[in-house]
């Protein structure tokens, strides 16, 4: 049972990994006036 | 500008190319970084953002008034604004699946000589790039 549970928790975590790692990866910028 | 750019939290490296106009800003790690205060320290640094793009890593989420949003944390999110793009990934609102998103934050407004955003930065998708 215990194992069972234990796959369970793995499984729930591996799906909301994914969300947790939500980031900005880059930016970029069209400028003017630059010198 | 590089140096206001790279003072700024959340900022690790800032590339600018004087030929085209670029500037390319990598953010750390945790990718903690706020787009609105890069885009107002440009302007504090006395140059014209005309465009500003982001490649983002979040997901769908849609409020009570049926308004789509990309949460990139649980403190941060950017309103979608409506193009044929965001029907691609309506479906996935309110899903746990991450998607990354490049789009447009911010775009000069033709006849403006220099305003900084005042509004609240809406995203436009320009590409999905993955769903997972």
């Amino acid at each position: 049972m215990n194992t069972r549970k234990l796959a369970l928790l793995f499984l729930l975590g591996s799906i909301f990994v994914p969300v947790s790692q939500a980031q900005i990866k880059h930016i970029e910028m069209r400028v003017e006036g630059m010198t | 500008m590089k140096q206001h750019l790279g003072r700024q939290s959340g900022v690790q490296k800032v590339d600018v190319s004087l030929i085209d106009g670029k500037v390319d800003v990598t953010p750390k790690e945790d990718g903690q970084i706020d787009p609105a205060q890069l885009l107002k320290a440009v302007y504090d640094s006395g140059v014209t953002v005309a465009e500003m793009d982001v490649i983002a890593r979040g997901k769908i989420v849609k409020d009570a008034a049926g308004n789509f949003a990309l949460q990139v944390s649980p403190n941060q999110s950017f309103a979608i604004a409506s193009n044929d793009l965001l029907k691609a990934v309506e479906p996935l609102a309110d899903s746990p699946a991450a998607v990354t998103i490049r789009g447009e934050l911010y775009r000069k407004r033709a006849g403006k000589k220099k305003t900084a955003a005042s509004a609240p930065l809406k995203l436009l998708i320009l590409d999905v790039q993955r769903k997972e």
